[in-house]
């Protein structure tokens, strides 16, 4: 189980990051942003926008098999490891500018995240290792 | 806050868990077989349509949000949304709260929260 959580997990974020970045660069192709058709067909003759809606599915795929066992609190909090993945990678790929708060944010999830997995390790002891 | 946008984020905060458990029910209902054939057992149920609708419904209430707040207040507030699937899990399935277990899930919202917070 442990290695189905951790395989499950590490594609989930994988495919949710990303989306996003795949999401940022079909908004880039698209530049300038309006309202009208002509900003919807630039949207749709970027490559990326399909790659973006290839990620979400499969994203939805591996949570409803991560769901099969996965208690639905803990997995939904761990999901949002996401959320410092798409920091980094927009700190790597498009330059932006963190600040503290955003480190300091990152480090909590990673902390929330270790205290899971740690959790998840001792629910699956058997008692009579105790 | 104005209603509107309290209004929007209560609506987020019910559908996102709402959509979430309907997604566990669906993905965790007994006998569904494995691999293609588990697929159609879910797509054959009506948990895994209503947690797609829910989606859909998160998905247009969050654009009207955003079109509301700017978007790090909206993650400040989304952060809301761990703890209530972290309660409703415990509610409707059950799910046990080891302490270890609720630290990790608070110190990941108290994350979101922070990250919001920057701006």
């Amino acid at each position: 189980m442990r290695r189905f959580y951790l395989i499950g997990f590490l594609v989930l974020v994988c495919f949710d990051t990303f989306a996003q970045v795949c999401f940022k660069l079909t908004a880039n192709h698209a530049m300038p942003p309006e309202t009208n058709l002509a900003w919807v067909l630039r949207v749709a003759s970027s490559p990326w926008v399909y790659a973006a809606i290839a990620c979400y599915i499969g994203a939805f795929v591996t949570w409803m098999t991560l769901l099969e066992h996965a208690p639905i609190g803990p997995a939904f909090a761990a999901s949002h490891l996401e959320v410092v993945s798409v920091l980094a990678l927009s700190v790597v790929i498009f330059n932006e500018r963190i600040g503290a708060p955003q480190l300091i944010g990152s480090a909590l999830i990673i902390a929330g995240i270790v205290c899971l997995a740690i959790s998840e390790t001792e629910a699956e002891k058997p008692p009579a290792d105790d | 806050m104005p209603a509107t946008v309290v209004l929007l984020w209560l609506a987020n905060i019910v559908l996102d868990t709402f959509g979430q458990l309907s997604f566990k029910a669906a993905a965790a209902a007994p006998a569904l077989g494995a691999g293609l054939e588990r697929w159609k057992a879910m797509a054959r149920r009506p948990w895994i349509w209503i947690g797609i609708v829910c989606y859909v419904g998160e998905f247009l209430v969050w654009l009207a949000f955003l079109s509301l707040v700017p978007l790090s207040e909206g993650v400040l507030l989304g952060s809301i949304n761990i703890v209530a699937v972290m309660i409703a899990g415990r509610i409707f399935f059950a799910e046990k709260f080891s302490p270890l277990r609720t630290l990790g899930i608070l110190l990941v919202a108290s994350g979101v929260a922070v990250v919001g917070l920057g701006g």
